[in-house]
């Protein structure tokens, strides 16, 4: 078991939320529009789960060669809100063998700032 | 009321070329400042054939693609504003780079409700244009119902 040099996040904002909603094409306005948010029950807007993921996604090929990465999976625990500044923790867990591949296994955690978890997940990359 | 579950709906399969400039921009968004999806020659030095898609990058091409966010609401008849993300897998089987035009195979995975909450799961097969499978991806949403 060895720990990945954590990366730490600036700030998610408002702008941040809209210019990922067009970059990934999800246009749920619980993301971008305030008032629909708060219809939603949601008191303002959400960040998108797969912006979470982007970033575990961005520590992962940070650690890792990104063409070594072979499994990226996750569950979403806590929204995200704008304002909210997170961090990307992770370690190698063990390796496996998947056919005539060596394989490391590790975990991933997104956290904000009061230690709330966001994103838990799992990978695997190449040896 | 309870809305039936549709399972017999039917996901079409879709097409979609990745290019440079949609790589940019999801890493921007993300601020992920991994060279390699900026620079083509910096990721050729390190063994791309051109500039690789971020690991999450698929959601672009779903939604991009075909299977957005209005078209599962109307799919599956949700809720939009009870609609979250539960959970998300990808197998990565061969590279995927600026350039490449690949074809997803979208289907239902599993449709059930528990304790209040809707899973929808839905699994896509990517190949690229010569048949080769270079990607899997599992998606979870969760609707909320009840009375809130």
């Amino acid at each position: 078991m060895s720990d990945l040099t954590a990366i730490h996040k600036p700030e998610i904002t408002h702008t941040q939320l809209v210019k990922y909603a067009g970059a990934s094409g999800d246009f749920n306005p619980i993301h971008t529009v305030v008032p629909v948010g708060e219809k939603a029950g949601l008191d303002g807007v959400i960040a998108h789960g797969m912006l979470i993921m982007g970033m575990a996604g961005e520590a992962l090929a940070d650690w890792f060669p990104r063409k070594n990465l072979r499994k990226f999976k996750v569950r979403f625990s806590k929204m995200t809100r704008p304002g909210e500044k997170l961090t990307i923790e992770g370690k190698v867990t063990g390796e496996r063998m998947e056919e005539d591949e060596k394989r490391l296994t590790g975990e991933v955690s997104v956290k904000n700032e009061a230690g709330q978890l966001k994103l838990s997940g799992q990978f695997e990359v190449k040896i | 009321m309870e809305s039936l579950l549709k399972e017999d709906v039917k996901l079409k399969p879709f097409r979609f070329t990745i290019e440079r400039g949609k790589i940019r921009e999801f890493a921007m968004a993300i601020g992920d400042r991994n060279p390699i999806y900026y620079d083509a020659d910096i990721a050729r030095k390190e063994g791309y054939r051109d500039i690789p898609i971020p690991p999450t990058f698929p959601t672009a091409i779903e939604m991009w693609g075909g299977l957005d966010f209005e078209t599962l609401i109307s799919l599956f008849g949700l809720d939009p504003l009870k609609v979250l993300h539960g959970g998300q897998e990808y197998r990565y089987l061969g590279e995927l780079c600026a350039g490449d035009t690949i074809t997803a195979g979208p289907q239902l995975i599993s449709a059930f409700e528990k304790r209040n909450l809707r899973f929808i799961t839905i699994g896509i097969h990517y190949k690229n244009s010569e048949g080769i499978k270079v990607l899997y991806s599992e998606s979870t949403i969760i609707e909320r119902r009840g009375t809130e």
